[in-house]
């Protein structure tokens, strides 16, 4: 059996080696929420699911069986809050606990890696997931120090949601897990041509060729201006790299000049829950460097139990 | 025919039944059923690669129904973002993104892989990590009261136990050497 409300916290790459503010925001929300985070020791990267899993198939799904099992070793479920790593080990430990003759085949070269056996004893679950539908927007309400007052365009990425067959989380062409879930916090979900298409960085596109990811990102940031908002929300780190990066690139190449905050689900919540705004770490990141969430306090720290 | 015309006639690629192999990805058709595309083209109208690049979905599952080796070499495989668009659309079920993912397998096999790639699949061996991390991130990592790098197997190989690293890096994702350069559009000599 898995503990109950504990969770091995997957880092990945970009979260931990780029945006640090992202992971201490993770971790302050999810303690606040009352679950145990854990470290994952000696954790790899997930392996990225378009790059990793396009050279060689087998050996991306021996690395992310990998991770999986440290975690197995911990009987705890793994969370992540990037939809890279959700992609990668959510379809992993899907398919491995479906396919034997694979689950076979992932074992044997497993040894080679170290002391690991794939057993399939534990789930793989996004944060996004934990707080749309464990936690919810009936649930957040008690938890929350203040609310924002911001009009926001929110960005779900494709690995969260995509294969439905495989995540079986929400529509992938209208989902509303993250609406219905921001609307407690204040933050006013605006809609935009093209909401639910990619930013352009995944499959190893932004690797191979950097000019076409921005034209794919362009049309995407055309659309985003349009509507003005607050600035942008996502809950994949390489979304959120992809955004700030991008926008910086059009600025320089296109002659654009966007300077919108890219907040990450896990900062925005975790500002909500008490989090100091120098404590999520928006100041080191390249885009919307003044913004100050405008916030409305509703009770004092103390009271939230 | 101007300059410009002329050498474009003279690289001009042809196929020859060499460039075809039924049996070559039968493998693909047994996990996709691919035969069974209609050619409707929803892959390529939902494609948002597709879009602006020049990849067509809907013209690379023909080539493979149609046993075509050259899509092997061709670099639109490697423009999918794997945004799944077209693996939701499609009304055969196909699967078109885990189509392209197995073609750049064989791609990747055949020593098909972009530079860039090439040094990603080098920070993994290195670091344990696709985005090794940098100085200036572990000094605000230090800022923000986390520890100055995460406890991934990047730290346990700077603290001397790095052999999971060294297995990682001698058995994992072994690519083929690099080709040699050879002349744009000129087809490579088969072994």
């Amino acid at each position: 059996m898995v503990k109950e409300k504990t969770f091995a916290f997957f880092l990945g790459c970009i979260m931990p080696n780029r945006y640090p503010g992202i992971e201490s925001s993770t971790k302050f929300m999810m303690e606040k929420l009352g679950y145990t985070i854990l470290p994952m020791e000696r954790a790899s990267c997930c392996p990225a699911p378009g790059v990793f899993r396009s050279f060689n198939k087998v050996d991306w799904m021996v690395a992310a069986a990998r991770n999986i099992c440290i975690a197995e070793q911990m009987d705890t479920d793994i969370i992540t809050v990037c939809n890279g790593c959700f992609g990668t080990l959510q379809e992993v430990d899907h398919h491995l606990k479906e396919n034997e003759d694979h689950k076979v085949l992932v074992n044997e070269k497993l040894k080679k890696l170290g002391d690991y056996e794939y057993k399939g004893s534990i789930n793989v679950r996004h944060a996004a997931e934990v707080l749309g539908y464990e936690v919810g927007p009936w649930g957040i309400e008690e938890f929350l120090v203040r609310k924002v007052k911001a009009r926001v365009a929110i960005h779900y990425g494709c690995h969260l949601l995509k294969p439905v067959s495989v995540r079986g989380l929400d529509s992938a062409e209208k989902p509303s897990m993250l609406e219905d879930f921001l609307e407690p916090l204040g933050a006013e979900s605006v809609d935009f041509v093209e909401k639910y298409t990619c930013c352009g960085a995944g499959g190893g596109v932004k690797a191979f060729d950097g000019n076409a990811s921005m034209t794919i990102f362009e049309e995407k940031m055309k659309n985003i201006d349009a509507v003005k908002p607050d600035f942008i929300l996502s809950p994949c780190p390489f979304c959120h790299l992809q955004f700030e990066t991008g926008q910086d690139w059009l600025n320089k190449n296109k002659g654009t000049n966007y300077d919108y905050p890219v907040i990450h689900l896990s900062q925005l919540v975790a500002y909500c829950m008490g989090m100091d705004q120098k404590q999520t770490g928006l100041q080191f990141q390249m885009m919307g460097k003044d913004y100050i969430f405008q916030s409305e306090e509703i009770k004092q720290e103390e009271e939230v139990s | 025919m101007s300059d410009s015309e002329q050498s474009e006639e003279q690289n001009r690629e042809f196929k020859t039944d060499e460039d075809f192999d039924p049996e070559f990805f039968r493998n693909i058709e047994r996990k996709s059923k691919i035969f069974s595309c209609i050619q409707c083209g929803t892959c390529t109208a939902s494609c948002e690669s597709g879009k602006w690049t020049a990849l067509k979905t809907r013209n690379i599952i023909r080539k493979v129904c149609l046993g075509d080796l050259t899509v092997l070499k061709d670099p639109d495989i490697w423009l999918c973002t794997t945004c799944f668009a077209c693996w939701e659309r499609c009304p055969r079920n196909i699967q078109p993104t885990g189509v392209i993912m197995e073609l750049r397998n064989y791609a990747t096999k055949l020593g098909n892989i972009s530079p860039n790639h090439r040094a990603v699949v080098g920070y993994l061996g290195n670091t344990g990590h696709a985005v090794p991390i940098n100085d200036i991130t572990k000094e605000r990592r230090k800022e923000l009261g986390l520890d100055e790098l995460p406890p991934t197997l990047f730290k346990y190989k700077t603290e001397g136990e790095g052999k999971e690293l060294e297995n990682f890096k001698e058995f994992m994702f072994d690519l083929p050497p690099v080709k040699e350069e050879k002349k744009p559009k000129k087809k490579e000599e088969k072994k």
